[in-house]
C-alpha cells in the first residue's frame, strides 16, 4: 500500500499526524510520482470526507512544493488552455483530465505541477465547504425551511403578543432584541475554524467572553450590547428593512429582492429574514408577490419591519459583529414566529443553538463565513467552547469525526469567581488599531497547514491548545497578569509559528511602546480573531489602566500617523470601555404607547416620511411620529431629534464637497495633468474607439510561440560571461532602478498606500518592506563588487513623499549614498467605466468563478455596479472619493522617460559618468539582484534591453514572450486577440530590463549630451510615447465611509507598458530565462505563505546584505 | 380497562353553531354533527355520553342530539378546551373515556371505524391512547403533534414521548422526529383520544396553577414522561368543520363514502365542465 496513503488512513493517531513533507521528502522522484498516483487514485475511491480532503492536499503540498524542486525538466510542458478554463470554472475534475492527457503525452513538468497545485487545493477547499454547507442544512430544525418554497404552503405566523395593540390607529408592539459581541481569549490557533473543529474535535478549543462595549471618546458611556435588532408588524404589505449604522432603508415586494444581496447595504437583513425561516430559502425564485406570504404571516395588508443598530464598532473589529448582529436578527425573527420558546429574556440552550445553526446558514447565504464561536454573543458570560464528537443520529456522523456545531459550557460563578471577572475588566484595554484587514487568506493557510500535520505548526497547534488551559486555569484563579502572559506568549509563539502574517509591524510597535511606557506594569498583549492590527486587548496592571487607555489612544495615533502610508488602514484607532455581559442575547417586548425604536431610526426614516403625503401615511405611522415629537421634548434619548434631522434634509457635506473638488484639481495640476489628453481619452472611450476591447491586436496577427534559440538558458555555468559581469560591476557601470510609481492594487485592493514602503516580511529579525529589501541586496552587490552601486527609485504623486519621508526617517534604510529618487511626470484622472467595458470584463472574459452563492452575490454586486456607471455617467470623471483615490499613474512606460525628464539620469551621469547599464525591476519581484552572469549575457550580446523571462506557470497571467508575425517580441496580456493564446507561449514576463543607456538614448534620438535639453527631451519623449499603445484597464478602486466599512468599485484608468519598447525594430532585445525564485512577484498578500514555504524566502534573503 | 364513557367537547363560543349543522350522512340521511359524532360513539359500543356546552346551550344542543341519554355539561366560563375536558370530571368519576372533539367529522377508512380502533387498543394495552395522522408540516399550526417511537410489530402504533400544541416546522423537526414518515410530515391529533384518570389529575392541578392555562397537550406531554401513553395512527380522514371550507369537504367527503357517490360526482364533474366552459367562453370574448 502506498505510504502516504496508509498516513491518511491509519487508526494511530502516531501515524495519522504525520507530516507529509518528511515523508515526501525522502522519497525519490519516481516513488514520489507513484505516491501521487495511488493519492489521486484513493482520493477517487474514498467516501469520508477527511479522507478525500487530505489526500488532496497532500497531492497540493507534494504538486506545490517537492515535484518543481526535482528534475522534472523545468522548462517544458505547457499548461493547457482547457485546463485553466476549467479551473477558473471550478470545474476541477475535467480540469485534472485534461492535464493528465497531457502529462501522458509529454511527461511531468513544475508547469503542470504548478496546475495540479492549484486544482487539488481548489479541490480541497470546494469539498470542505459543501460539507459545511450540508451539516448547515442537515441541522434538525432547518431541513423544512429548504422545502417550503411555496407561500400557500408557508407555516409560520406572527406570535399574538406582537399584533396585540390598543386601536387600529396605534402602532404594534416592537419586540427588541440586545446582543452582545465576543472576544476570545484563545482560539487555540484558529481551532474554530469549521474543518478544524470537523476534523480534530478535541483540538478545537476556544475561550470566548460576551462583552457590552462603549467606545471611549471622553465622555463617560456606560458600556451595553452594542447589538440591537427590531421587529414589529406594520400596516403595509411590505418587508421594511432598515439598517441605521449603515444608513440604508428599503421596502420589499417581490421574492427576488429578498434574495439579492448586494443591491444594497442591506444584505445582512435580507440573510436573517431567509435564515431565520420568515422567508425560507426555498422560496428563491417564488413568482408570487410577497404579500401572500406577508398575509399568512402577520395578516392580511400587514408587512414586517426589521431594523438593526450596530452602535459605534468598527466593522474588522475581530469581535465577530456581523455574525451576532446576524445572530441577533435571526434571533429576534424566530422569537416573533415562535420558532423559540422564549418570547422575551433570554434564550434556552436549545434555541442558542438553533440561532447559532441559523446564523451559519445566513452567512453562507451571504457569501461570508466566520468560525463557529462566533455566534458566541448568544451565549452569556464567559464560556469555554469545544469541538464535539460526532455520534449516531448526528449529520455528521460516518462523514466527519466532529460535529459542525461546537458544545458551549457557559462557567458558572462558582467556577469563575465574580472578583476574577471584575479583574479582568479591571485590567484590559480592548481597542480597535484601525488596520484595514482581509483575514480570508490566514484561514485558508491555517487550514491547509493543518491538514498537512507541517511538524512545526503541528507543535505549534499543541501548544497553543495548552495555552487555552493555562488561560483557564488562571482565570479561575483570578491570575490577570498570568493571563496576560500566556496570551503574549501565545502571540508571538503558537500563533506566529503556525501563521506569521497574524502579526505587523504596526501591532509590535504597539507592544514595544506599551512596554516601553508602562514596563513591568504592562501584563501582557492579546490578539483578538484571525489576526492583529483591528481588534487588540493590551493587559495593564488595574491601577494603571486609566492611563493605559488613555496612552494606548495616543500610541495608536501616532503610530498610524508614522505607517499610515505603507500600510492600509481603515479608520482613526479607537479604545473602548466594556463589561462582560452575563445574559447573552435578550429581548423584550415594548408595548407601551411611548415605545420608540432609536432615535438614529428616526433620523434616518423621517425625512423620507416628510416626503410622502401625510393623507397617504397608515394611521399608526402618524400615530408613532406624533409620539416623536413628544418624546423630542421629553425624553433626553430623543432630545437631538430635531438637529439631526435637519442635518439630515440638508446635508452640510457640500461644502466638504467643494473642497475636496478644489484639492483634486490642485493635484492635477501640481502632477502634470494633460486636460487636452484626457478629453481625447474620454472622446475615444465614449466613441468606443478605445476599451478593454480595442486594447487587442486585431484577429489576424500571427502570434507564435517562442523557437529554440531565442531565449538564453545556459548563461549561468559560463564563467567567461560571469566574469564580463563582475568587471562591469566593479567598474561602476550598473544601476538598480526600482519602480515603486505604481499603487499595487491587488495588494491592498485599492487602499491607495505606497506597496513599496509596505512591511511584508520579517528578516534578518525585523518587519521589512520591499525598498528596504531591494536596497540591502544592492548593499551586497556593492560590497562584493567594491564599488557602491547607485539606486533609483521611481516614483509618483502617490508615493513618492512617503518614499521621501521613509528614506529620510531611516537615512536610505543605512544605504548611505547613492539613492536617488525619480518623480513622476505624468498622471491620469480616473474615469467611470463604460457599459461596454464592464461587461467586457465581467461577461467576456475568463474569469475565477466563484462557489454558487458568492457567485449569486457577486452577480447581484455587478448589476447594482453597472447601474452605478449608467446613474453616474460613463465615461465621466470619477471624482466621488479622496482626490489621490481620483487619480492614476499613467503605466511604467514613463517611469524610464521620466528619468529623463526630471533630470534623475542626468544626475546620475554626472556622478557616475563610466555608468552604463541599468537594471530596472517591479517593486515586488523579491528575487532579483545584479547578477553578474546576466549582466555579462547583457553586454555579451550587446543587446539595448535584455528582458528576464519565467517558464509560465499556471499563475502567470498577462502575456509573455512570443513571435508577433514572425518578430521575438514581448506581448502584454491585454494585447493577445484571444486569452487562448497566452497559455501556447512558453514564458512569462518578469518585468525586469538590463537596458543599455546608450542605445536606450538613441531610441528616443537623444544622447548624453542632449540631456541638459529640457525642450529636446520633453519632444523625444511625447513623440516615442506616440509610438506606444495605450491600454484601458478596469481598476479597483476603495471608497471608505461610515465606520470603517468600504465599498470597491471598478474605475477606467489607462496605462503605456514598457513590454512594448522591445516592439521597436531599432532596438535589439535579448531574452534571458531566470529561476523562478529570482522572476517571481508578489502581488497578492496571500501568497506570502507559499513563498515562504518553498524557500523563495531563504532564496531572497541569502542575496540581501543586513549589515547597516 | 374497559371504556364506559365518552366526553364530546363542543364549548368554545366561537364554534357553538357547529355541531348544530345538519350534514347528509352516508346512508343519505340528514343528521347534524352532533348526531353523527354520538352514532360514531355508540358504534364503538359506549353508552354513557356527555357532551360539554357552552353555558345556556343545552335546548338547542338537546334537539341536535335527538337523544335523551346524553347527559349535557356546561362550561360556565369560555377557559378553554383543556378546561372543558376537565368540567366533566364529576361524569367520568376516575375512569377511563373516550373524548372526541365536537368540530370534527371522519371519513374513509377503508370501513374500520376510527373511534372503535382507539377504544379496542386502549382496552387492550389498559393506557391513554391518541388517535393521531400524518399531517404536513403546513398544517402543523392547526394541530397538537406527537413525537416518539414506533412500537415493534404493531404498525400503526407509537410510544408517545412528547406532545407540543400546535408547534412550528422548527420545533416541529427538533422535537417530534418519527421514523418511517414522508419528509415534512408529523403525527398530528385526530381530535379523537380515549383518556386515562391520570389525565383528569394533570389538568385539575394545571388549572389550579396560576398564570398560563394548561393546554390538552401539555398535560398529555407531561403524561408521557410518567406513564405508557400510546398513539394510533389513523387510515380514516379528519375533516375540522371549524376551518374554512370544512363543513362543505366534510360533507363531500361523508357523500363520496357514502351510497349517493355517482349522484355526488356527476353533479360535481357538471360544476366543472361549466365552469370550464364559461371561463373558456369569456376567454375567448375577451
Amino acid at each position: 500500500m502506498s505510504e502516504l496513503v496508509s498516513i491518511i488512513t491509519s487508526r494511530d493517531a502516531a501515524v495519522r499526524n504525520r507530516s507529509v513533507d518528511k515523508a515526501a521528502a525522502r522519497l525519490e522522484t519516481a516513488a514520489l510520482l507513484k505516491e501521487c498516483a495511488a493519492l489521486d487514485r484513493f482520493w477517487r475511491a474514498s467516501s469520508n470526507l477527511y479522507e478525500r480532503v487530505r489526500a488532496l492536499l497532500f497531492l497540493y503540498a507534494i504538486h506545490r512544493f517537492h515535484l518543481p524542486k526535482r528534475e522534472l525538466g523545468e522548462n517544458s510542458g505547457r499548461v493547457p488552455f482547457k485546463a485553466v478554463t476549467h479551473l477558473l470554472k471550478r470545474r476541477y475534475e475535467e480540469a485534472l483530465e485534461s492535464l493528465a492527457r497531457v502529462e501522458k503525452a509529454s511527461g511531468p513538468s513544475a508547469a503542470l505541477s504548478s496546475a495540479y497545485a492549484a486544482i487539488y487545493k481548489g479541490l480541497a477547499f470546494k469539498t470542505l465547504a459543501d460539507q459545511v454547507r450540508r451539516s448547515v442544512r442537515s441541522v434538525r430544525g432547518n431541513h423544512w425551511m429548504s422545502r417550503i418554497g411555496h407561500p400557500d404552503d408557508y407555516p409560520l405566523a406572527i406570535r399574538p403578543e406582537l399584533l396585540a395593540r390598543a386601536s387600529e390607529s396605534d402602532p404594534f408592539p416592537i419586540l427588541k432584541e440586545s446582543t452582545p459581541v465576543r472576544m476570545d481569549l484563545t482560539h487555540s490557533g484558529w481551532s474554530d475554524i469549521f474543518f478544524l473543529g470537523m476534523d480534530y474535535p478535541e483540538g478545537a478549543r476556544v475561550l470566548n467572553v460576551s462583552i457590552d462595549l462603549a467606545v471611549r471618546d471622553g465622555a463617560s458611556a456606560k458600556p451595553q450590547p452594542p447589538i440591537e435588532a427590531y421587529l414589529r408588524v406594520i400596516d403595509e404589505p411590505v418587508l421594511r428593512l432598515t439598517s441605521v449604522d449603515l444608513g440604508a432603508t428599503t421596502d420589499i415586494t417581490t421574492f427576488a429582492e429578498v434574495f439579492d444581496f448586494a443591491r444594497d447595504y442591506l444584505g445582512l437583513l435580507k440573510a436573517a429574514l431567509i435564515a431565520s425561516g420568515i422567508v425560507p430559502p426555498a422560496m428563491e425564485g417564488a413568482m408570487q408577490p410577497l404579500r401572500t406570504l406577508l398575509e399568512k404571516l402577520a395578516g392580511p395588508g400587514r408587512g414586517i419591519e426589521l431594523a438593526s443598530i450596530v452602535r459605534n464598532i468598527p466593522k474588522g473589529s475581530r469581535l465577530a459583529v456581523s455574525t451576532n448582529l446576524l445572530a441577533s436578527m435571526i434571533a429576534v425573527c424566530m422569537r416573533a414566529t415562535r420558532q423559540t420558546q422564549a418570547l422575551t429574556g433570554p434564550l434556552a440552550e436549545s434555541d442558542r443553538r438553533l440561532v447559532a445553526a441559523r446564523a451559519i446558514l445566513g452567512e453562507w447565504l451571504g457569501g461570508s463565513g466566520g468560525g463557529w464561536q462566533d455566534s458566541g454573543g448568544v451565549w452569556p458570560g464567559i464560556k469555554l467552547i469545544e469541538g464535539a464528537e460526532a455520534r449516531e443520529g448526528d449529520p455528521e456522523f460516518g462523514i466527519s469525526r466532529g460535529r459542525l456545531l461546537p458544545a458551549h459550557h457557559v462557567f458558572s460563578r462558582e467556577e469563575i469567581s465574580h472578583q476574577a471577572r471584575e479583574r479582568l475588566e479591571a485590567s484590559l484595554v480592548l481597542v480597535h488599531g484601525g488596520m484595514a484587514q482581509d483575514v480570508g487568506p490566514i484561514l485558508e493557510m491555517v487550514t491547509e497547514k493543518y491538514l498537512l500535520r507541517s511538524p512545526q505548526e503541528w507543535r505549534a497547534r499543541q501548544d497553543a491548545i495548552q495555552v487555552l488551559d493555562e488561560v483557564l486555569a488562571d482565570l479561575k484563579a483570578g491570575d490577570v497578569r498570568a493571563i496576560g502572559h500566556a496570551t503574549e506568549r501565545n502571540f508571538f509563539g503558537p500563533i506566529q509559528s503556525i501563521i506569521p502574517w497574524a502579526s505587523n509591524l504596526y501591532t509590535e510597535r504597539l507592544i514595544e511602546r506599551a512596554r516601553g511606557e508602562m514596563g513591568a506594569e504592562f501584563w501582557g498583549f492579546w490578539m483578538l480573531g484571525g489576526m492583529a492590527g483591528g481588534g487588540m486587548g493590551f493587559i495593564f496592571d488595574p491601577a494603571r489602566k486609566r492611563e493605559g487607555q488613555e496612552r494606548m489612544a495616543a500610541i495608536m495615533r501616532e503610530s498610524k500617523r508614522q505607517l499610515e502610508d505603507a500600510v492600509p488602514f481603515a479608520m482613526e484607532p479607537v479604545v473602548y470601555d466594556f463589561a462582560i455581559n452575563e445574559q447573552g442575547t435578550t429581548a423584550e417586548l415594548l408595548s407601551g404607547a411611548a415605545d420608540l425604536l432609536p432615535p438614529g431610526y428616526y433620523a434616518l426614516t423621517v425625512p423620507l416620511l416628510l416626503r410622502t403625503d401625510p393623507k397617504l401615511m397608515p394611521r399608526a405611522r402618524r400615530r408613532e411620529l406624533d409620539a416623536l415629537a413628544t418624546a423630542s421634548r421629553t425624553t433626553e434619548a430623543y432630545s437631538g431629534m430635531v438637529q439631526s434631522l435637519f442635518d439630515r434634509l440638508l446635508p452640510s457635506s457640500e461644502q466638504k464637497t467643494g473642497m475636496q473638488t478644489q484639492t483634486l484639481e490642485a493635484l492635477l495640476n501640481e502632477f502634470g495633468f494633460d486636460p487636452v489628453e484626457h478629453e481625447s481619452i474620454r472622446a475615444d472611450l465614449q466613441n468606443g474607439r478605445i476599451g478593454l476591447a480595442q486594447n487587442r491586436l486585431p484577429v489576424t496577427t500571427r502570434i507564435e510561440d517562442v523557437r529554440p534559440g531565442d531565449v538564453h538558458a545556459a548563461y549561468t555555468e559560463n564563467r567567461a560571461l560571469r566574469q564580463i559581469g563582475e568587471q562591469a560591476l566593479a567598474a561602476g557601470q550598473v544601476a538598480v532602478v526600482s519602480l515603486a510609481g505604481g499603487a499595487g492594487s491587488r495588494w491592498t485592493r485599492g487602499a491607495g498606500v505606497v506597496k513599496a514602503l509596505n512591511p511584508f516580511g520579517r528578516f534578518n529579525g525585523r518587519w521589512r518592506n520591499f525598498i528596504e529589501l531591494h536596497l540591502a541586496k544592492s548593499r551586497r552587490a556593492s560590497r562584493q563588487s567594491g564599488t557602491v552601486v547607485p539606486h533609483v527609485v521611481t516614483t509618483s504623486y502617490l508615493t513618492h513623499a512617503p518614499i521621501a519621508k521613509w528614506l529620510a526617517d531611516t537615512s536610505n534604510a543605512g544605504y548611505q549614498r547613492l539613492v536617488l529618487l525619480s518623480p513622476g511626470r505624468s498622471i491620469g484622472l480616473r474615469l467611470i467605466p463604460t457599459l461596454r467595458d464592464l461587461r467586457f470584463a465581467w461577461e467576456e472574459m475568463t474569469q475565477q468563478t466563484l462557489d454558487e452563492q458568492k457567485e449569486k452575490v457577486r452577480e447581484s454586486l455587478r448589476t447594482a455596479l453597472m447601474q452605478w456607471a449608467q446613474n453616474a455617467g460613463e465615461a465621466s470623471d470619477y471624482t466621488d472619493n479622496l482626490p489621490l483615490q481620483c487619480i492614476h499613474p499613467t503605466g511604467h512606460w514613463y517611469e524610464i522617460p521620466n528619468m529623463l525628464r526630471n533630470g534623475v539620469l542626468r544626475q546620475l551621469l554626472a556622478a557616475r559618468p563610466q555608468l552604463r547599464y541599468l537594471m530596472m525591476h517591479n517593486i515586488d519581484t523579491t528575487g532579483v539582484d545584479l547578477d553578474p552572469a546576466l549582466l555579462g549575457l547583457h553586454i555579451e550580446r550587446n543587446a539595448a534591453l535584455t528582458v528576464e523571462v519565467i517558464a509560465r506557470q499556471v499563475e502567470d497571467h498577462g502575456g509573455g514572450l512570443a513571435r508577433v508575425n514572425g518578430r521575438l517580441r514581448l506581448v502584454e496580456g491585454m494585447a493577445l486577440p484571444s486569452e487562448e493564446l497566452e497559455w501556447s507561449l512558453s514564458y512569462y514576463n518578469t518585468n525586469t530590463f538590463w537596458i543599455d543607456i546608450d542605445k536606450l538614448l538613441a531610441a528616443f534620438e537623444l544622447d548624453r549630451a542632449a540631456l541638459a535639453d529640457a525642450e529636446r527631451v520633453r519632444n523625444a519623449v511625447r513623440k516615442l510615447a506616440a509610438r506606444m499603445p495605450s491600454y484601458i484597464t478596469l481598476k479597483d478602486v476603495k471608497r471608505r465611509w461610515g465606520k470603517g466599512q468600504e465599498d470597491i468599485f471598478p474605475v477606467t484608468q489607462f496605462e503605456k507598458l514598457f513590454v512594448d519598447m522591445t516592439a521597436l525594430p531599432e532596438l535589439n532585445c535579448a531574452y534571458a530565462l531566470v529561476p523562478r525564485e529570482r522572476g517571481q512577484q508578489l502581488k497578492e498578500p496571500a501568497q506570502l505563505d507559499g513563498w515562504l514555504r518553498d524557500g523563495s524566502a531563504e532564496y531572497v534573503n541569502s542575496l540581501a546584505d543586513w549589515r547597516e | 380497562m374497559k371504556i364506559q364513557k365518552a366526553v364530546i367537547t363542543a364549548g368554545a363560543r366561537w364554534q357553538r353553531t357547529l355541531p348544530l349543522q345538519s350534514l347528509i350522512d352516508r346512508d343519505g340521511q340528514e343528521r347534524t354533527v352532533l348526531r353523527i359524532l354520538l352514532d360514531e360513539v355508540r358504534r364503538a359500543g359506549i353508552d354513557e355520553i356527555a357532551v360539554v356546552i357552552p353555558a345556556g346551550d343545552e335546548a338547542e344542543f338537546a334537539r341536535a342530539a335527538g337523544d335523551r341519554n346524553v347527559k349535557f355539561i356546561e362550561q360556565r366560563e369560555p377557559a378553554g378546551y383543556a378546561h372543558a375536558i376537565h368540567c366533566a370530571r364529576a361524569f367520568t368519576a376516575g375512569q377511563p373515556f373516550l373524548h372526541l372533539v365536537g368540530d370534527h367529522l371522519y371519513a374513509g377508512g377503508n370501513g374500520v371505524s376510527p373511534t372503535e380502533r382507539v377504544v379496542e387498543i386502549a382496552e387492550a394495552e389498559g393506557c391513554t391512547v391518541s388517535a393521531v395522522q400524518a399531517t404536513r408540516e403546513t398544517l402543523l399550526s392547526h394541530y397538537g403533534a406527537i413525537g416518539g417511537q414506533r412500537v415493534t410489530g404493531k404498525p400503526d402504533l407509537y410510544r408517545v414521548t412528547k406532545v407540543l400544541e400546535k408547534p412550528t416546522p422548527t420545533e416541529a423537526e427538533q422535537e417530534l422526529p418519527i421514523s418511517g414518515l414522508r419528509a415534512g410530515h408529523y403525527l398530528c391529533f385526530f381530535g379523537m383520544h380515549v383518556l386515562t384518570p391520570s389525565v383528569m389529575e394533570i389538568l385539575e392541578r394545571g388549572l389550579a396553577e396560576p398564570g398560563e392555562k394548561i393546554t390538552l397537550s401539555a398535560a398529555l406531554s407531561e403524561l408521557a414522561a410518567r406513564e405508557q401513553y400510546l398513539a394510533v395512527e389513523q387510515t380514516a380522514r379528519r375533516y375540522d368543520i371549524g376551518a374554512k371550507y370544512g363543513l362543505f369537504y366534510a360533507q363531500l367527503a361523508l357523500g363520496l363514502n357514502g351510497r349517493d357517490r355517482n349522484a355526488l360526482l356527476a353533479q360535481l364533474l357538471e360544476l366543472v365542465a361549466l365552469h370550464n366552459t364559461e371561463t373558456h367562453e369569456i376567454g375567448q370574448g375577451a
